[in-house]
């Protein structure tokens, strides 16, 4: 992985006052490409509830539980797309006939009332109910890839087993050939290697994705099966049928929303049990207790940074913004703000009544969560289940990645056999 | 005692199902079915421990 570079310093614009400013670069800080939550913490600390950096191009932060809570149930004055939804439509039209469309992941990109349009179809899908059928199927998963590294006394965690999870799950629930996997995780791979937010390139990489799919997509019009493709084919927007542009548009979401999350929740809770042998004979003990685990492992870890866009001018928690200017909503500081949840830095499975926000709140609540959860819970019971215990290798230290997503490069992890 | 929950601003996190399926009953996309809720004796608690579960915070307990 190619190390990042610090963004250079922009100057404060006149409607930031001195005191709200506070540097860190979500990409390259280099606090956190050494330790993501040890410098999450650190800015929960110390940095103010709502703060503007000159990093990235500047922009807002919005940090504490009670900002991040607020805004992103506040779809009126912040909102998940750069641009309105009518500029974006008048783009799409005035593109020749037959030139490719820009790719917009959806629901994401949506704000209410259109956002609903595109999350329905998706939402029974990914219920609750729909998500248990897969469990026997998600374990088995699990099982198969524990088994293999366990005979060799360790493993590269993210590689051996958090990537190929959740890649081979979407893969069998997208109806994509499960056999072309090495092709996607390459691409998931590169698509999450790259850092800038060239508008262009970013399509580019999105598009790349497209195509991947293509024949499966377009296969499955005319020979519906029972996934993902095949629903979306059938649904409706606006009593309009779906096009080949609106499925492209949700598998490029769902490839970047639920592949490269899981991956680092799992690393981040790896590393965790890794440091604490304590907790993994607890654990053992008590299997009952690991949705608990999970729960607190996303809280203490919470690791996604979406970005929302000021809509109108205006004042939000007595801090002026201005149309257009980036406002990134802090998740791991969130759930580590001393004013919702006492001693923020301690992990206790046993809190009760402080939910974490680490799958979103208000209307964009991360669709795939039912989903992620399951696939955690499985994933630690299994671990405890059926390694030894497991410590972090002291050859090989840690480093981390910044972005939208957290969490480490890579885990090395060993084990006596 | 009563539970009244903001069924609109629901937004699917199943987090009160996840305390008591009886009480905190689902449809079939994962969003709260009710907004009112008799509890029945005895699963006082559960209720309670449901309403803070709920990380939108809309879910308010009405003690009689
Ligand atoms: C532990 C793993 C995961 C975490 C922490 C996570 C986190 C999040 C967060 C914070 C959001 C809200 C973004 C925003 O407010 O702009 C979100 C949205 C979303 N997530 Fe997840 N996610 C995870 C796994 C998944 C999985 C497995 C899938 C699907 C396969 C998924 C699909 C989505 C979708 C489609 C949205 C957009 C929903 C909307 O805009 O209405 N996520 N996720
Ligand atoms: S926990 Fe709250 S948001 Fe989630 S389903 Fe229950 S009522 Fe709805």
């Amino acid at each position: 992985m190619v190390q990042p570079v610090l963004s250079p310093l922009v100057e404060r614009p006149a409607h930031v006052p001195e005191a709200l400013v506070y540097d860190l670069d979500y990409y390259a800080d280099p606090g956190v490409l050494q330790d993501a939550h040890g410098r999450a913490l650190q800015v929960a600390k110390e940095a103010p509830g709502v703060f503007w950096t000159p990093r990235q191009g500047g922009h807002w932060v919005l940090r504490s539980h009670n900002a991040v809570f607020e805004a992103s149930r506040d779809t009126e004055r912040f909102s998940n797309a750069p641009i309105s939804f009518e500029q974006l439509q008048a783009i799409i039209e005035s593109l020749p006939e037959g030139a490719p469309k820009p790719l917009i992941p959806a629901p994401i990109t949506f704000d209410p009332p259109h956002h609903a349009v595109y999350r329905n179809p998706l939402q029974k899908a990914f219920s609750p109910k729909a998500m248990n059928v897969l469990k026997d199927n998600i374990r088995a998963l699990a099982v198969e890839l524990i088994e293999k590294v366990k005979p060799q006394g360790g493993c590269a965690f993210v590689k051996d087993i958090s990537e190929p999870m959740p890649v081979t799950i979407f893969l069998q629930m997208f109806g994509l050939p499960v056999d072309r996997q090495r092709e996607y995780r390459d691409l998931v791979e590169e698509h999450f290697a790259q850092t800038d937010k060239d508008p262009q390139l970013i399509q580019a990489r999105l598009r790349k994705v497209a195509d991947v799919m293509r024949d499966a997509i377009l296969e499955r019009k005319d020979n519906p099966q029972n996934d993902l493709i095949s629903l979306l084919w059938d649904s409706e927007f606006n009593g309009q049928k779906a096009t080949l542009h609106d499925i492209e548009n949700y598998a490029v979401m769902l490839f970047t929303a639920g592949l490269d999350t899981v991956v680092n929740g799992m690393a981040l809770g790896a590393v965790h049990l890794a440091k604490n042998p304590q907790l993994q004979a607890e654990m053992r003990a008590h299997p009952e207790k690991t949705s608990d685990l999970t729960e607190e492992m996303l809280r203490r870890y919470t690791f996604t940074l979406p970005p929302r866009f000021v809509a109108e001018d205006c004042e939000f928690q007595g801090v002026q913004m201005k149309k257009g200017e980036m406002a990134l909503l802090f998740l791991p500081g969130a759930d580590l703000d001393a004013a919702e949840y006492p001693n923020p830095e301690v992990f206790d499975a046993n809190r009760e009544g402080k939910p974490h926000i680490a799958f979103g709140a208000g209307p964009h609540r991360c669709l795939g969560s039912h989903l992620a959860r399951i696939e955690l819970n499985i994933l630690y019971e299994e671990m405890m289940a059926r390694l030894p215990e497991f410590r972090l290798d002291p050859d090989k230290p840690l480093t981390y990645h910044g972005g939208h997503v957290w969490g480490p490069n890579e885990v090395y992890l060993k084990w006596d056999v | 005692m009563k539970i009244r929950i903001d069924k609109d601003a629901c937004v699917g996190n199943a987090r009160c199902a996840a305390i008591s399926e009886v009480l905190f009953q689902l449809d079939d996309e994962g969003y709260i079915a009710v907004s009112e809720i008799d509890v029945p004796e005895g699963m006082e608690e559960l209720a309670r421990r449901g309403a803070r579960s709920c990380p939108e915070k809309i879910i308010e307990i009405i003690e009689e």
